[in-house]
């Protein structure tokens, strides 16, 4: 190795574009230069051009087999290769052979579990660090949450959607995702306890937990699989996560949902209630042996659900008084848009300590809609 | 945000007085686990001087809890104010964390 000061740098190969963006986040966070490929062959072509020093590799590739691309790398590159796998059960076998790998880490990892292994094999090397670009850890961590967010614009037939997310200046562990699904629409919201990049890298988890459990038909053994898998990650940290997720059906206005420890959800109805739906048990990760109910609600045409994170509550003395005050910016609004952005004002940015996020899905009146 | 801590016949009463955020979250964990490390399992935090709270001080209070029953004791929280009491119905906490009127009142049955 030369002695002065170099750039080190990383090749993330991996398919899934949430795992991917989360490692190279990690890594970009530990000083490394990151580029990636979403296949095997381009990732191959790229560690040939970028002559990283390290490189994660996933086991499952759309093109060639994670193996014989661990095999055509080492044919011309001695960087460190980490693999990795959702499959726990491959583990065992994969470590008892020569591969040609220098680590394997289990799918789903935390950032500190990959953070530290990277770590103990460059001190094996004694690379010199560098210096983690100019940013600090605030606009590093900004970045992230912002990258959590939904950047497709989603569109359900007979609905009208809108997300509004507004950070703080100590950047919060609060995001919201969404997704079509045949049926309807996924929603997550999500709020990890605490602040800065580590609340922000938790946020991430979350969001690829979510996301790998949607395909799942049955809520109630979708939700609790995540909830173990995030509680196991969240342990590590002492920390904890409320979280509201709820699919549509579009066809029948029928929402059904999980709620944990959020309890900031409410139900506008075109005919002038509203009702706050009150979490199913406490957040994620903060008691073992917890259970989630889901629940239901059937939007009405005209109806909206609204979600919105505890940085709008801390306006408020009571929970009463932050209900009414959402009713009343919500109903009889002529779009989703324009009842978030009338939550969003309960919150004004001077006075917010917290980041505010408000989603609100809204089933279009019958007039409209037809 | 100030602690303090006085043993009472049976158990250990900690007073939290102020806001219960990020800053004083690490420090009453702290704080509650030399409280136990010094013998004392059964701990009551008096929340009478706690107006404000929130993820982090909610997750203090939920890592003191687990170090008391890991001790062979438990944690109860007295004298819950408002704001408190919010966050722990909102965040389905309350059946966790049991509140008291008063800190006598906590382990008055045990």
């Amino acid at each position: 190795m030369p002695s002065t000061p170099e750039v080190r740098r990383a090749v993330v190969i991996e398919d899934d574009p949430d795992i991917r963006g989360l490692l190279v986040r990690i890594l970009v966070k530990q000083g490394f230069e990151v580029t990636q490929a979403e296949a095997g062959l381009p990732g191959v072509e790229e560690v040939r051009r970028a002559r990283p020093d390290l490189v994660t590799l996933d086991l499952n590739l759309p093109d060639l087999d994670g193996l014989e691309v661990c095999k055509l790398l080492r044919q011309f590159s001695d960087a460190f290769i980490v693999m990795l796998t959702a499959r726990t059960d491959e583990l065992d076998k994969l470590t008892g052979l020569d591969n040609g790998a220098d680590d394997y880490l289990s799918k789903p990892f935390s950032p500190r579990e990959l953070q530290s292994r990277v770590n103990a094999l460059f001190r094996r090397r004694q690379a010199p660090a560098a210096d983690p670009a100019a940013l600090s850890e605030l606009e590093r961590a900004t970045e992230v949450q912002q990258s959590l967010l939904p950047k497709e614009d989603v569109r359900v037939e007979g609905y009208d959607l809108a997300g509004v997310f507004r950070p703080s200046r100590s950047v919060g562990g609060d995001f919201y995702d969404w997704y079509r699904t045949p049926d309807g629409l996924h929603l997550t919201f999500a709020d990890a306890m605490g602040k800065g990049m580590g609340a922000a890298l938790i946020a991430a988890t979350i969001r690829a937990v979510m996301r790998s459990t949607g395909h799942r038909r049955d809520l109630d053994a979708a939700f609790a699989s995540a909830a173990l898998t995030i509680a196991a990650d969240l342990d590590s940290s002492n920390s904890f996560a409320t979280l509201f997720h709820a699919r549509l059906d579009a066809a029948s206005g029928v929402v059904n949902y999980v709620d944990a420890g959020h309890g900031l959800a409410l139900h506008v109805t075109a005919a002038g209630s509203v009702h706050r739906l009150p979490s199913g048990g406490p957040p994620v990760g903060a008691w073992a042996g917890s259970a989630w109910p889901q629940s239901a609600i059937g939007l009405a045409p005209g109806d909206a659900l609204v979600v919105v994170s505890d940085g709008v509550l801390d306006v408020f003395e009571s929970v009463e008084a932050f209900t009414a005050a959402v009713y009343s910016a919500t109903h009889g609004r002529a779009s989703a848009q324009s009842a978030s952005d009338a939550i969003m004002a309960l919150a004004p940015a001077e006075t917010a300590e917290d980041d505010v996020t408000v989603v609100v899905v809204r089933r279009l009146p019958q007039d409209a809609a037809a | 945000m100030e602690f303090s801590y006085e043993v009472k016949d049976s158990y250990a009463e900690v007073k939290a007085d102020g806001r219960l955020n990020m800053v004083s979250a690490p420090k009453l964990r702290e704080f509650v686990t030399d409280v136990i490390a010094g013998g004392s399992s059964r701990i009551v935090v008096n929340l009478e001087n706690t107006a404000f709270m929130d993820s982090s001080g909610l997750g203090a209070l939920i890592g003191c809890l687990k170090a008391a029953r890991q001790a062979g004791g438990d944690l109860r929280i007295a004298a819950v104010q408002p704001q408190v009491k919010m966050v722990l119905e909102l965040t389905s906490m309350d059946r966790v964390l049991n509140a008291y009127a008063s800190a006598d009142e906590a382990f008055g049955n045990d």
